[in-house]
């Protein structure tokens, strides 16, 4: 067996009857490195994890890891190892015994891997657990639990479902944090699942955006957040304004778009240019804009949208001042300092302006059958 | 509580009494024969009680017994301890076939539930006809056997799906993502999470067939169980032993049931110390 955890996914599909949860997707995910898999529920995440593991198999396509074939082999051969999203403690077994568990299955001889389980324990801090049975422990000592059985078996890629997802808020971001130096201290993969925007970004070294049983975009998530491939994408991230407009101009390295709002200019990195007429959408972050109160008239300009305060929400450090729009929410987060400063009330008209260079075009073309299916507004 | 001074609310009340009238319904007539079993030498069927003896439980064992109480209770035991044994080693597996979604699994459970529906009487005859038709004798340890499973193991599979309702797919997973095989996983995680359920299981076996009369009345064949032998004394026997006889019976449930729940506890207990 390799000893990389280099995963390649090439032509993957599966399908439960017929529904299709998984459509020919083609990914690489390099050895060692730290991916998330995000998505709304029934994306087909969870299903690529499992294909990964060995608890399903593709309809078709291959899989290798480390340049291996894994298709039809079970999980101890593939050198994976999953954390599950229940953790599936054995409920029958000791702490201990459930991290032996492995060891057992192996033909380890009791002394030997009592005491390995207590070391690998040692390396959770929860070897004065050890007697203690699964019922009584918190949700976090389990999820330790389930991290020490499978770090047990030694794998070169470690797939983790919804691993963050039963922890209360402050247990979360503890083990976010101990998640990522773990992955850092063992350099081996981890594949991790999750529908949560911020654990993807604050994780991974690779984001894999899905919908629909599709990759929308692959990328490291400073490219996901500030140049998300298509509208859908914007809007899962969050902290973006999705508008749509017509090009009304399109000249070297600058695109004129006319939205519903007035007028937009773009910087257009690619210097492609874009089709005359072509409906094109296009994000800008929500804590580039400037806000200021507007009384009166405010002359139309580019990169300008005017309208009247909906919503006002405190963040702690940024306030969320939500602009009614046609159709979306214009949302500007305005740094604490600045809005207490010159605070604007709900029913305010205000005034929204940003920089051209701040206003990403998103690559693919709107079609009429784009559709949004993840309606949480994320902050 | 009353000493804080709050009044209690007239729905209290009237579910007390409610409650009470259930408790004595539930457990008087037992209580009436237990305590009737011990009933003086020269006393009859009903109370007063005249005196307390013995004398009813020696009369059932003794030389002047009054019925085949003995020959029907070494029939009655192995056939209930047959009963419980053949219910679990179907039920249980049963049950777990049915967490996959198998060819037929519907129709198969409509069929299961089907034989709790009908009348046991009726089947009583129709296991009588058919065994008649094959040419085969009834016996207590054929036909009694066949007609008591067809009433514990719809039991003892509904059981089994309260069981694994509680199982995830998710164990089976993490055995097999840590290198179990399938009877590893079976033997090592399976059986000892359903462990409880396959006490329940055994428990209905036992005592299903143990008291069961209508699926007995045509098919024990010439040598009555322990229930169609009470049912006799009914009819023929007008003294206590009667009664000496529903509290010796009783006391041996009770001993089942002991023995199970007792074997459960030092399992478990077992299995904590033994660890690995």
């Amino acid at each position: 067996m390799s000893q990389s955890g280099e995963i390649r996914l090439k032509g993957v599909s599966k399908s439960f009857g017929d529904t299709h949860a998984v459509r020919d997707i083609d990914l690489t995910i390099a050895n060692g490195s730290y991916c998330c898999l995000l998505g709304p529920s029934g994306c087909g995440k969870t299903t690529i994890l499992r294909m990964i593991a060995g608890h399903e198999t593709p309809t078709s396509g291959e899989i290798t890891i480390g340049g291996q074939s894994v298709v039809g082999l079970p999980p101890v051969q593939r050198g994976t190892a999953m954390m599950f999203q229940n953790y599936a403690l054995f409920p029958h077994l000791s702490v201990r015994d459930n991290v032996a568990f492995y060891l057992k299955m192996r033909g380890v001889r009791k002394a030997e891997r009592r005491a390995r389980a207590g070391e690998m324990l040692e390396r959770v801090q929860l070897d004065h657990l050890a007697d203690r049975m699964p019922a009584a422990l918190s949700g976090g000592q389990q999820q330790r639990v389930a991290l020490a059985r499978a770090l047990i078996t030694n794998p070169r890629v470690l797939l983790l479902d919804e691993p963050l997802s039963a922890l209360d808020e402050f247990l979360r971001l503890r083990m976010r944090s101990e998640l990522k130096s773990l992955q850092n201290q063992l350099g081996i993969t981890f594949v991790h699942v999750t529908h949560t925007q911020p654990e993807a970004i604050a994780l991974a070294d690779l984001v894999v955006v899905m919908d629909h049983g599709e990759i929308v975009q692959a990328d490291t998530p400073e490219a996901i957040f500030t140049r998300p491939a298509t509208p859908y994408v914007a809007r899962f991230m969050g902290g973006q304004n999705v508008v749509t407009g017509t090009v009304t101009s399109a000249e070297a390295g600058e695109i004129r778009i006319a939205g519903k709002d007035g007028a937009f200019v773009a910087i257009d990195p690619k210097g492609e240019g874009a089709a005359r007429d072509a409906t094109i959408a296009f994000s800008i972050r929500r804590d580039r804009i400037l806000l200021t109160p507007a009384s009166g008239e405010v002359a139309a300009e580019p990169n300008l949208v005017v309208g009247s305060v909906e919503e006002i929400e405190y963040q702690g450090s940024f306030v969320k001042v939500t602009m009614g729009r046609d159709g979306e929410p214009f949302v500007v987060h305005v740094p604490d300092q600045v809005f207490f400063a010159t605070p604007v009330a709900v029913g305010d008209r205000v005034a929204a302006r940003w920089q051209a260079a701040d206003t990403h075009i998103i690559d693919r073309p709107v079609g009429a059958e784009e559709t949004f299916v993840y309606a949480e507004e994320v902050v | 509580m009353a000493a804080t001074g709050t009044r209690r609310d007239w729905s209290f009340w009237v579910l007390a009494i409610f409650f009470g009238l259930f408790v004595v319904f539930l457990y008087g007539p037992m209580i009436t024969i237990y305590v009737l079993s011990f009933q003086g030498p020269t006393g009859g069927l009903t109370f007063p009680l005249q005196g307390v003896s013995l004398k009813w439980f020696g009369d059932l064992f003794g030389q002047a017994r009054t019925g085949d109480v003995g020959g029907a209770f070494s029939r009655s035991l192995p056939l209930a301890l047959a009963v419980m044994v053949l219910t679990v080693l179907i039920a249980v597996p049963a049950g777990l076939a049915f967490r996959r979604n198998f060819y037929g699994s519907t129709l198969i459970f409509y069929a299961a539930i089907a034989s709790l529906i009908v009348p046991g009487l009726v089947l009583s005859i129709g296991t009588l006809v058919t065994f008649n038709f094959l040419g085969l004798p009834a016996r207590w340890y054929t036909s009694a056997l066949g007609a008591h499973l067809s009433w514990t193991i719809p039991f003892g599979l509904l059981i089994m799906f309260a069981v694994i309702s509680r199982l995830p797919r998710s164990y089976e997973e993490a055995a097999y993502d840590l290198g179990a095989s399938r009877f590893q996983t079976l033997m090592l995680v399976i059986v000892p999470i359903v462990f409880p359920g396959m006490i329940a299981v055994a428990l209905f076996g036992f005592t299903l067939s143990y008291d069961e009369f209508p699926r007995s009345w045509l098919t024990t064949g010439p040598k009555n169980t322990l229930p169609l032998e009470i049912w006799t004394m009914t009819t023929n026997v007008t003294s206590p032993s009667l009664y000496a006889l529903g509290t010796v019976t009783t006391l041996i449930s009770f001993l089942v049931i002991a023995l199970a729940i007792g074997s459960i506890a030092i399992i478990q207990r077992r299995r904590l110390r033994a660890g690995g």
